[in-house]
């Protein structure tokens, strides 16, 4: 009972393709900097920085918070120190997973010599958190194993015993049992994790090495690094659609619904985007940004990541450390050019480009396309009553934003006569719809052209820090600092003080933030919106579209079950799980191109969703 | 002085005081609070950190808060008065009421009652639809000194005739394990390594939400009363008042956030130690207490 707050934080992260992730539990410092060697040493090219900060230094998503290296034997220490310094990532590789086999070893050597006493669970506990380093590796590699290990980890557990309370309860130790389930983790472990000579290797995997001998096909589930967030920003950015403000129903909107299906879909994205779960809304929460998201090695800070860099599409892969803080999609039917470097002046072109070579998605259907600008176009920015229709203040406006207003309006010398408003146009939704050079990006040589970067909208960015184009800079002082001091604008500090309350005037947004209360619950949002999504079938099932079901089914069944996994009202989440099998249902006759047996399983779909409506919160 | 025993190995440097309060902290004794670990001790250091430090603001007193190893040793400091405050499941507390006459002052409330149910898990795939088609099988437990993660679940083998006592269950299962928590028990068991898991009726929120899925409910016990805040006999029962007044304080709006540092209830409620009765004639059947 007492672990129901651990359940929700230390749960694992979901390996299955679905838009729900969850915070991991915290990684053992050694561990974690295994995993995240294998993580690096993937990269193309490797990020030779942050493999040593991964040793060196304290990273995120560990506790206790040391580094790894400090607690490592002398020669453990000597092995990493060499293979960092020698830049040789089959070498650290080693390192590291001897380390990691060591750890788990002498741990399990403790716990034995300890039994009875209270350390040896604590020494159990610790080579437990270390083995789940190997952990995936061996499940996928050797099931067999994984399952004769899992019981001797369990058997562990057990032959601990209990002291029970003051002798009430208590359970002596077997001593027995605890060393043949030792024996057969070690044993196992010196065979495949402490091999004379490993094998050389293409990727890094944390597999057994006989299974790499003995040239065993396996596929590991792709798992993002300690230290990973990729689950949706908190609190949860408030979603302005414009259909909805005015009072219409997605559900009468079938192309706008399988859009914002499509945006919450892993299924459009290919190879590691759509295995680890990710789809458009990850990034961009409810068509604002997700400003926790981070991946280590892919993001310089939270809030967005290099999208063209080996990972996710290695085709795509620009060579360059580029991260790209994610813009808001607020209102993107009035911002374009899209692409950070305004590259693409057609939303659906830049989609396309999205879905294909960011996420290596397989080429979008025109349909889908349309569905998913169809579902983007109705973005709206959040309503600022600060800003009157041609993007003046007005009297709701504090008296220092009213003098920024002026400054805002100024030409500079600096900026050759032109001020902040010759691109942030008020009456465009402050901004101009070009690309310049600000200087905010080096030339790719010597003598090149540096990247020019779109003008972005200045609505609602109170919600969008960090700012510019890499997210370099925390905070709207900070930007008018820059500004002030790159363009030699000459700004006294009350003058910057007035810029900045003016920047957040017209950056501000009533409600920014969805509000959970009671029963309108985070599942009560998700249940709403996947059954929307479901009713798309009343569409499709007549088109008789079994592609775009099946794709509509592999979304939503699994988002179904697994956001019963937050439900307020536990008690009905079974009920949950037996409407995601009759969508499941739907998605086989079609796929069997039974359109009766479909249309069948659809209305029962129908009649359960009507009956337990009242009980989803 | 703590003992070694009574502090989690590796954090012996775990005793927080709250050097904000420099004058208070001269002129009174702490507040002792000792805070049992569950899966993460490391983060629960963090928690405890910040919990004493809101509570010592709001009392108006020092704080101190500590990590022990176990319930035993969480009893056995408000035994010697190293601990004036521990938290602590319900089994284990009218263990401490009967070893040193503990005191019951609050209950955990989530999902709006102060009590939960212990549960038996199975994999949907698994064929079982009974209790009795676990003869023969495995299960996995949670710990020895658990209400709804062993005696509570143990007993509905008992109630349904299958088994006579714990004895007789050796009788009655394949192999039955005590896995060292909730969650490595419903681990277990959704990772077929055992047929069912014995734990509390919120355990399977441990599991992945794609295994969620995959277990089902095969048998619920009573209710049990929730885990409780539990004091020494012999601490000022002004203290104690005081102590329960801002505890209950958690409940209001805007301290609610501070539940998350406190194992993560949704609030708080006076205890009330009639609750207890039948954890205490549960415990005496199965010879826990005289």
């Amino acid at each position: 009972m007492k672990q129901l707050l651990l359940a929700i934080a230390l749960g694992v992260l979901a390996t299955g393709a679905n838009a729900t992730a969850i915070a991991e539990a915290p990684w053992l410092p050694r561990a974690a900097a295994y995993r995240l060697t294998l993580f690096f040493g993937n990269l193309t090219p490797v990020p030779w920085d942050l493999l040593e900060q991964s040793w060196q230094q304290p990273v995120d998503g560990v506790a206790p918070a040391h580094s790894a290296i400090s607690r490592l034997s002398e020669d453990d220490r000597s092995a990493i120190t060499d293979a960092l310094q020698s830049r040789d990532r089959n070498m650290l590789f080693e390192a590291a997973t001897q380390v990691v086999s060591h750890g788990i070893i002498s741990h399990l050597d403790a716990a034995e010599v300890a039994l009875g006493t209270p350390q040896a669970a604590a020494d159990l506990d610790a080579a437990g958190a270390l083995y789940r380093a190997f952990e995936d590796g061996i499940a996928a590699a050797d099931p067999e194993a994984s399952r004769r290990l899992g019981l001797a980890w369990l058997r562990l557990a057990s032959a601990l015993g209990s002291d029970g309370l003051n002798g009430v309860g208590a359970i002596p130790a077997n001593v027995q049992d605890f060393a043949a389930a030792r024996a057969a983790i070690s044993d196992y472990l010196t065979a495949n994790y402490l091999p004379e000579e490993f094998a050389p290797r293409d990727r890094l995997s944390s597999a057994p090495e006989t299974a790499i001998l003995n040239g065993v096909t396996f596929d590991i589930p792709t798992r993002l690094p300690p230290g990973t967030n990729i689950a949706d920003q908190s609190p949860l950015p408030r979603l302005v659609l414009q259909f909805e403000e005015a009072g219409l129903d997605e559900a009468d909107l079938p192309l706008v619904a399988f859009g914002d299906m499509l945006f919450d879909s892993p299924e459009i994205f290919g190879g590691p985007a759509r295995d680890l779960g990710i789809a458009c809304s990850t990034c961009h929460n409810r068509s604002d940004v997700n400003r926790d998201f981070f991946i280590p090695g892919l993001s310089a800070h939270a809030g967005g990541m290099d999208v063209d860099g080996s990972f996710f599409n290695p085709l795509f892969n620009d060579l360059a450390d580029d991260h790209l803080d994610t813009p808001s999609l607020r209102g993107i039917r009035f911002t374009a050019p899209y692409g950070r470097d305004g590259r693409e002046a057609s939303l659906r072109r830049f989609t396309r480009n999205v879905i294909v070579t960011e996420f290596a998605g397989a080429e979008p259907s025109d349909f889908q396309l349309d569905a998913l600008v169809a579902y983007m176009r109705q973005f709206d920015f959040l309503p600022n009553p600060q800003i009157d229709a041609q993007g003046n203040l007005t009297d709701l406006a504090s008296e220092a934003a009213l003098r920024g207003e002026v400054l805002f309006n100024t030409g500079f010398d600096g900026m050759n006569g032109n001020s902040c408003a010759s691109c942030h146009t008020p009456e465009r939704n402050f901004r101009d719809g070009l690309t310049h050079n600000l200087g905010t990006a080096a030339a790719p040589f010597l003598g090149g052209t540096p990247i020019h970067f779109d003008t972005p909208t200045l609505r609602n960015i109170n919600f969008t820090a960090p700012y510019m184009h890499d997210g370099s800079l925390p905070t709207l002082a900070s930007v008018v600092d820059w500004f002030d001091s790159e363009f030699a604008l000459g700004l006294e500090e009350a003058q910057r003080a007035d810029l900045t309350a003016y920047l957040q005037a017209v950056g501000d947004g009533e409600d920014p933030y969805q509000i959970f209360e009671g029963r309108e619950s985070e599942f009560r949002l998700a249940w709403e919106e996947l059954t929307t999504f479901a009713s798309t079938l009343n569409t499709l099932l007549p088109m008789q579209d079994d592609d775009s079901i099946a794709l509509l089914v592999a979304t939503v069944a699994p988002d179904l079950r697994a956001d019963a996994s937050v439900m307020v009202n536990q008690a009905a989440k079974t009920q949950v799980y037996a409407l995601a099998d009759l969508l499941d249902a739907v998605g086989t006759a079609s796929a069997d191109g039974n359109w009766q047996l479909a249309g069948e399983r659809w209305q029962a779909f129908e009649a359960m969703q009507a009956e337990i409506d009242e009980r989803m919160y | 002085m703590l003992t070694r025993r009574l502090v989690l190995a590796g954090l012996t440097a775990a005793a927080f005081g709250l050097a904000a309060m420099p004058a208070l902290a001269q002129s009174a004794d702490p507040l002792r609070l000792a805070f049992i670990p569950q899966e993460n001790p490391e983060k629960l250091l963090g928690d405890v950190e910040v919990i004493i430090g809101w509570l010592s603001d709001r009392l108006e007193m020092p704080v101190e808060g500590f990590v022990t190893f176990d319930h035993a040793a969480a009893v056995e400091a408000l035994r010697n008065g190293d601990a004036d405050i521990s938290f602590m499941g319900a089994l284990p507390f009218v263990l401490a009421e009967d070893q040193i006459g503990a005191v019951p002052l609050l209950s955990e409330v989530y999902r709006g009652a102060p009590s939960y149910a212990g549960r038996i898990f199975v994999r949907r795939d698994s064929g079982i639809e009974s209790l009795a088609d676990l003869r023969g099988r495995d299960i996995a437990f949670a710990d020895p000194i658990s209400e709804s993660g062993y005696l509570y679940p143990l007993d509905l083998f008992v109630r349904d005739g299958l088994i006579a006592d714990a004895e007789d269950a050796r009788n009655f299962f394949g192999n039955s394990f005590f896995a060292g928590g909730y969650q490595q028990a419903m681990q277990a068991m959704a990772n077929g390594l055992v047929d069912a898991a014995g734990a509390s009726q919120y355990a399977d929120l441990f599991l992945s939400p794609e295994q969620q899925a995959d277990v089902m409910v095969l048998g619920e016990s009573e209710q049990i009363p929730s885990h409780a805040v539990i004091a020494r006999p012999d601490l000022d029962p002004d203290l104690q008042a005081r102590f329960v007044e801002v505890m209950l304080s958690l409940n209001e709006a805007e301290n609610r956030p501070m539940l998350a540092y406190l194992f993560g209830p949704d609030g708080y409620a006076p205890a009330d130690p009639a609750a207890y009765e039948g954890v205490r004639e549960l415990a005496r059947r199965y010879g826990y207490l005289r």
